[in-house]
């Protein structure tokens, strides 16, 4: 389990991350989403005890990572792919990285095969194709079998056969009872892969949940065409409607139901064409949920 | 149950990553072409000219320098090496993945240190043996020769190697401050080459004083057999020299543990 308890981090006059607070369970696959530079990264690098937290902390069960005994074998992560010597073999990569935790050699060539970049594990990093290497960096957080693994933004650059094997892979390791951590910016991502999803935006906790009661919380919007707009529009208000867009084509309500929208038009005496309920769909909650964090998140995303 | 992560397995891993990259390859095969190949080429020039020298410049000639003069080329080769062993984590955004495994930061930097140290002494001291007893053998016959039974002979060779070493080390040490090779090897190159440039506009009395505190002219002071007027003693000037590094090393260390990575 990791938890994250009032963390805050500060970078200069940035604040990258505002007092997150959130516990990561094991056993489910578990989304942590935002849009670029919410500070999804920031708070997995504190996770890892690579960046300083400001205020508050992030444990793996109970520890900070610098206390951990075997880092490797109790987390395994990958931050971003690309970031090997690219001079250096996968295969010495990963030997390395195995050598610092005392995990025999032959571990490395069980990942490798496992990651299917064996037939090029010889091969130097910086020939490999941005899918290839995050599956070397895959390979890298399973080195010491650990109970806890972090990803950042795994599925960039892998092919649709490479997504649906890590989609797969995560499903697998969580159902062996590991607490898996996946950051996305892409919710259609995340409502395939995930379990539980934890929203964040400009470093704030936004909200959390599973990917189901997030669809259902949302709210839907019906479409209503008429023959009068401008009146439809009007007496609609006076009903507390809330129409977002009028155009020629019609309205878009929220706050009232078709059959309520039905009854106040037939009461107004204007004819409806059309009536339609609209399902939001988990990618609008989305947007929706972080609209005020896009609209400020490029003055200041340095840290992502 | 202990911890999986020691100095040891740190050395070990430190170990896999100096060298499996080519820059330490190359780094090391520069090193030696120019310790070796300068060396000769300049003994060979000395003894193909010994007869026309000035008589005083005959006098003072020390062939064992002379030897070693390649060793003024090398340093920038093992700054080189010693810098990148920790700018290309930076570059590459490895040192991430590395302080990921070996989460305490002190023990990483002494395990890189050990892996530096022992690989540049071996390394730097065959280098400067080879080059020492071949220019003996281009001088044998016509120019004044030295030999390693004599102490101060012995002690020059050695130290020759020590100051690389030394200098490797500190390459790496501005690599923890700076994280940037570019920057590293700027700094690295002016401390050598462009210090002792701007003491030399300074008035010649203070010029006295100072100039013997440079690195490159602790350098001097360490691989020559008889103590130069105006510079330390060869032992002096490695502790002095030693002095630096460690403070520099010292710095970086501190910048790294406090620093987000």
């Amino acid at each position: 389990m990791i938890k994250i308890d009032h963390l805050t981090k500060r970078y200069g006059k940035t604040l990258a991350v505002d007092d997150l607070d959130f516990e990561v369970r094991p056993g489910v696959v578990t989304g942590f989403l935002g849009p670029n530079g919410s500070g999804k990264s920031t708070t997995m690098r504190i996770i890892l005890g690579l960046d300083h937290p400001t205020k508050g902390s992030a444990t793996i069960e109970g520890k900070r990572y610098g206390e951990l005994r075997d880092p490797l074998h109790e987390v395994g992560a990958l931050l971003d792919a690309k970031a090997i010597h690219p001079g250096r073999s996968a295969r010495n990569h990963l030997r390395a990285l195995a050598a610092s935790n005392r995990i025999p050699f032959s571990r490395v060539d069980e990942v490798l095969e496992f990651s299917g970049i064996g037939s090029v594990a010889d091969k130097k990093v910086g020939d490999y194709s941005l899918g290839m290497s995050q599956r070397l960096g895959i390979a890298g957080a399973l080195l010491g079998d650990p109970g806890v693994l972090l990803f950042d933004e795994p599925v960039n650059g892998l092919d649709p056969e490479g997504i649906r094997w890590i989609r797969e892979f995560f499903r697998s390791l969580a159902n062996e009872g590991r607490t898996v951590f996946v950051s996305s910016h892409l919710m259609s991502e995340m409502a395939v892969s995930a379990d539980q999803i934890i929203v964040i935006g400009r470093g704030k906790f936004i909200t959390q949940g599973s990917v189901d009661a997030l669809t259902a919380s949302a709210k839907g919007t019906v479409f209503v065409r008429g023959a009068n707009h401008p009146q439809l529009l009007a007496v609609l208000r006076s009903h507390h409607g809330v129409v977002n867009e009028v155009n020629d084509e019609g309205l878009s309500v929220s706050d009232l139901t078709s059959e309520q929208i039905g009854q106040i038009a037939f009461d107004a005496g204007i004819a409806l064409y059309e009536l339609t309920p609209q399902r939001a769909s988990l990618e609008e909650v989305y947007m929706d949920l972080t609209a005020d964090a896009v609209e400020y998140g490029s003055t200041g995303s340095r840290h992502e | 149950m202990s911890s999986d992560v020691t100095l040891g397995s740190t050395i070990r891993s430190e170990w896999i990553k100096f060298r499996t990259v080519r820059s330490t390859i190359m780094g090391v095969v520069i090193t030696f072409v120019l310790t070796i190949g300068l060396g000769a080429l300049i003994t060979t020039a000395v003894r193909a000219h010994w007869h026309s020298m000035d008589p005083v410049r005959r006098l003072t000639f020390d062939p064992v320098s002379a030897s070693l003069s390649g060793i003024l080329f090398a340093q920038f080769a093992v700054g080189v090496i010693g810098t990148l062993f920790i700018t290309s984590e930076y570059s590459s955004g490895s040192i991430r993945t590395t302080l990921a495994a070996i989460p305490n930061r002190l023990e990483l930097v002494w395990g890189k240190l050990v892996v530096l140290v022992a690989s540049m002494f071996v390394v730097t001291e065959i280098a400067c043996f080879i080059t020492f007893m071949m220019g003996q053998a281009i001088f044998s016959g016509v120019v004044p020769t030295a030999s390693l039974s004599s102490g101060a002979v012995l002690r020059t060779v050695i130290l020759a190697g020590v100051y690389l070493t030394l200098l490797s080390v500190l390459g790496f040490s501005l690599g923890l401050i700076l994280r940037q090779s570019a920057a590293c090897i700027s700094v690295f190159t002016s401390l050598l080459l462009i210090l002792p440039i701007i003491v030399f506009l300074l008035p010649q009395s203070w010029q006295n004083d100072i100039s013997k505190y440079e690195p490159s002219e602790l350098g001097h002071a360490m691989t020559s057999v008889t103590a130069q007027s105006n510079d330390f003693g060869s032992w002096t000037a490695l502790v002095i020299l030693s002095i630096y590094v460690a403070v520099v090393l010292g710095v970086g260390t501190t910048m790294l543990i406090r620093r987000d990575a």
